[in-house]
């Protein structure tokens, strides 16, 4: 559940208008070279991630529940310039909501980001706007204006007014989330803004999985092959995955071909359930996936199982900590091992 | 004058004539998307749609094609055409922008010294049942399109509707047009107030698309800034996936693989979409890429439709749909892009730094 504290929209002004205090004065004292943040987008439902070098451009940036995309993916690999024929890592300020924070923490575990060149510019976040399900359920119309309004979500078209209740219509990934703003982990990097940091505390909930899991093997499988159906294997989840940061991915691989590349459903089914097994333990539920897919797939249903079986058998989230190594990293004697054959 | 009525309660019987001559694909609702589908029941035809999510494109040039199935018997190969192209096609609906797309893709497959049989044939098969759009999206820019773009342009189908809103006035455009209003004889005439109200339905379209895209001479403003650090600037926040290009309904690429069943001793032969944004496309069997970097791929999306497609095929590669608008991950606007380039010419453009 998203505990709202006050007026979404206003807690989102103040939050964005502190990060663009932050981003100014780093680009200014010179603590960063660029800075990576949200711009407004060119039609409603949109963002658009933003670079900025300029302190006079600071004031694009904005802060919304439309901020979908996890900027984390930009810095892998690591944003350079050429200096004498060097390639001089760049300093680096990244608007991160919390999972975007988590992502850049996994990251750096995975020798991939340099936090030394990365100033977390930490803010917390509501939950970012489920705009696929509002499209879908709006039907055929279009909207020409979004606001979010206490706690209602306002759509307006040229001949109707639809509210939409906010807890309600947020990413799937976003309900349950519970990690608002980027964790902690070295105060040299962290700027959190806005808002409040504490992450609300508690079990984690996976009663979202109830159902499925109480389904027989085949009416689950039927139920992953309805949702991938409309896929058109553009690879904007992929591309869009902080994750996914392979120089050749699995499917790209043509000497020899590992896998279909067709829209057949056997292969559409397998590219999505090995990537989804790649970033197993390492997923931050950003829900970056879901909201790139230009046909609406909530891709999240398939890592959410995936989160819920790390936490159970490892005891692990991914990117809260740099003490612990995530279970894909590591090996331990007691490590269980039931899905192996002969141990049932 | 031939214009026709069709009442919105008759459609049942448009399809039971047609479909027993043509796979009548019509839009249709699936997991939410608006689709082009072949459908087998008129109640799915989804009348109030602003347009398919995929392009009608994929009717006749499909996502994933066999091209041919083959046998092997030691050294003999023994190649299998594909037999279904006498199929006929019916595309009911179909918006003018993508109407006029299917010249488009004619101009790839089937013209020049290779042509594609495949493609042709299918085409040739191909009836368009068009649709003028009463409500064009905040996206759509065909009026800035120097072929005469219009949310009723009729020229490129065999039959234009315009929704009356419980009737469609019905206008053969091409001889086979004709001849198929001619066989439905139970059509009645259209009355003058019905064209009337058409042709003030198409003002009003034309007035409600309030985008207007400046493409003149565009081909000319592109030439000599191959190199311009606006293309680092246009691709920085480019994902690199294939989604402006998969829902564009002029992209024409595609890969051929061979699917081998090696136990059985045969396979086939597919072709599937692809894309000049995927990093892969243009990667050489050596691991040499000369598109290496986003931007190159960024560059060449733009160029291909605004400078090599004018300069091949004498018009522009692009039709005005704003899929790729609508769709884009990370709002990489077409028609900011687009201005960015025009403003080449007025302003310099300040160099930023990218991520690669």
């Amino acid at each position: 559940m998203v505990i709202l504290m006050g007026n979404i929209q206003e807690e989102n002004k103040n939050i964005e208008h502190s990060m663009k205090e932050v981003a100014y004065n780093l680009l200014k004292n010179k603590e960063v070279d660029l800075i990576i943040g949200y711009a407004k987008g060119t039609i409603p439902l949109s963002s658009s991630p933003s670079f900025i070098i300029n302190q006079k451009d600071v004031d694009n940036l904005i802060w919304d529940n439309l901020c979908h995309v996890n900027l984390a993916r930009y810095v892998v690999p690591p944003i350079t310039k050429i200096i004498d024929n060097e390639n001089i890592p760049l300093k680096v300020g990244i608007v991160s909501k919390g999972c975007v924070g988590r992502s850049l923490i996994h990251l750096a575990k995975e020798n991939q980001v340099n936090l030394e060149n990365i100033k977390i510019i930490g803010i917390s976040c509501n939950g970012i706007i489920n705009r696929k399900r509002i499209e879908k359920e709006l039907g055929e119309k279009e909207i020409i204006e979004l606001s979010v309004m206490n706690s209602e979500i306002i759509a307006k078209g040229v001949d109707f007014v639809k509210t939409f209740f906010f807890d309600d219509y947020l990413n799937e990934s976003c309900k349950k989330c519970k990690i608002k703003a980027p964790p902690m982990v070295s105060s040299q990097s962290n700027v959190i803004v806005g808002g409040s940091v504490e992450s609300s505390s508690g079990e984690d909930d996976f009663s979202d999985l109830t159902e499925h899991e109480s389904k027989t093997p085949e009416e689950k499988w039927q139920t992953i092959v309805e949702l991938l159906s409309p896929c058109t294997r553009c690879y904007a989840c992929r591309e869009a995955c902080p994750m996914c940061y392979c120089n050749l991915c699995f499917v790209d691989q043509n000497k020899p071909i590992w896998f279909g590349k067709t829209t057949d459903m056997s292969d559409i089914v397998s590219f999505h359930l090995v990537r989804a097994m790649h970033v197993a333990g390492r997923c931050v539920a950003c829900g970056s996936c879901s909201s790139a897919c230009p046909m609406g797939i909530d891709l999240t249903f398939i890592t959410r199982k995936l989160e819920k079986i790390v936490k159970q058998r490892f005891d692990f989230t991914s990117g809260l900590s740099f003490d612990i190594l995530p279970p894909m990293m590591t090996q331990k004697m007691n490590d269980k091992e039931d899905f192996m054959i002969g141990e049932h | 004058m031939t214009d026709k009525i069709l009442k919105k309660e008759e459609i049942e019987k448009f399809y039971l004539d047609l479909s027993r001559y043509f796979n009548f694909f019509a839009p249709t609702k699936e997991n939410g998307n608006i689709v082009f589908k072949k459908i087998t029941d008129p109640c799915e035809i989804i009348f109030d749609f602003l347009n398919s999510k995929v392009p009608p494109k994929e009717i006749v040039f499909p996502r994933m094609e066999t091209l041919f199935t083959y046998k092997i018997n030691g050294k003999e190969i023994e190649i299998e055409p594909v037999n279904n192209l006498n199929e006929k096609y019916l595309i009911f609906g179909i918006r003018p922008c993508d109407a006029y797309s299917f010249n488009l893709l004619e101009n790839f497959f089937a013209s020049g010294k290779f042509q594609d049989d495949i493609f042709i044939e299918k085409r040739k098969n191909t009836i368009l049942i068009g649709m003028g759009c009463n409500t064009p999206r905040q996206t759509c820019f065909c009026t800035s399109l120097d072929h005469g773009g219009h949310p009723h342009r009729m020229d490129d189908v065999d039959i234009f509707l315009t929704d009356l809103g419980d009737k469609y006035l019905m206008r053969s455009i091409s001889k086979m047009g004709k001849a198929i209003i001619d066989k439905l004889a139970w059509l009645s005439d259209a009355q003058r107030k019905d064209v009337a109200k058409a042709v003030e339905l198409s003002k009003k379209a034309e007035e409600l698309i309030k985008t207007k895209v400046d493409l003149e001479n565009i081909a000319e403003t592109l030439k000599p800034h191959f190199d311009h650090p606006l293309w680092k600037e246009i691709s920085e926040n480019c994902l690199g996936c294939g989604t402006c290009a998969f829902l564009c309904p002029t992209c024409t690429c595609f890969d051929v693989i061979d699917e081998n069943d090696h136990y059985n001793n045969r396979g086939k032969r597919i072709r599937l979409w692809d894309t000049c944004q995927f990093c892969i496309y243009t990667t050489h069997a050596s691991g040499h890429n000369p598109r290496k970097s986003k931007i190159e791929r960024c560059r060449n999306r733009i160029l291909h439709k605004f400078s090599y497609y004018p300069k091949n095929y004498g018009m522009l590669g692009c039709v005005g749909c704003g899929r790729c608008i609508q769709s884009c991950p990370v709002n990489n606007d077409l028609r900011v892009i687009i201005h960015k380039i025009k403003n080449l010419e007025k302003e310099k453009i300040e160099v930023k730094i990218i991520a690669t």
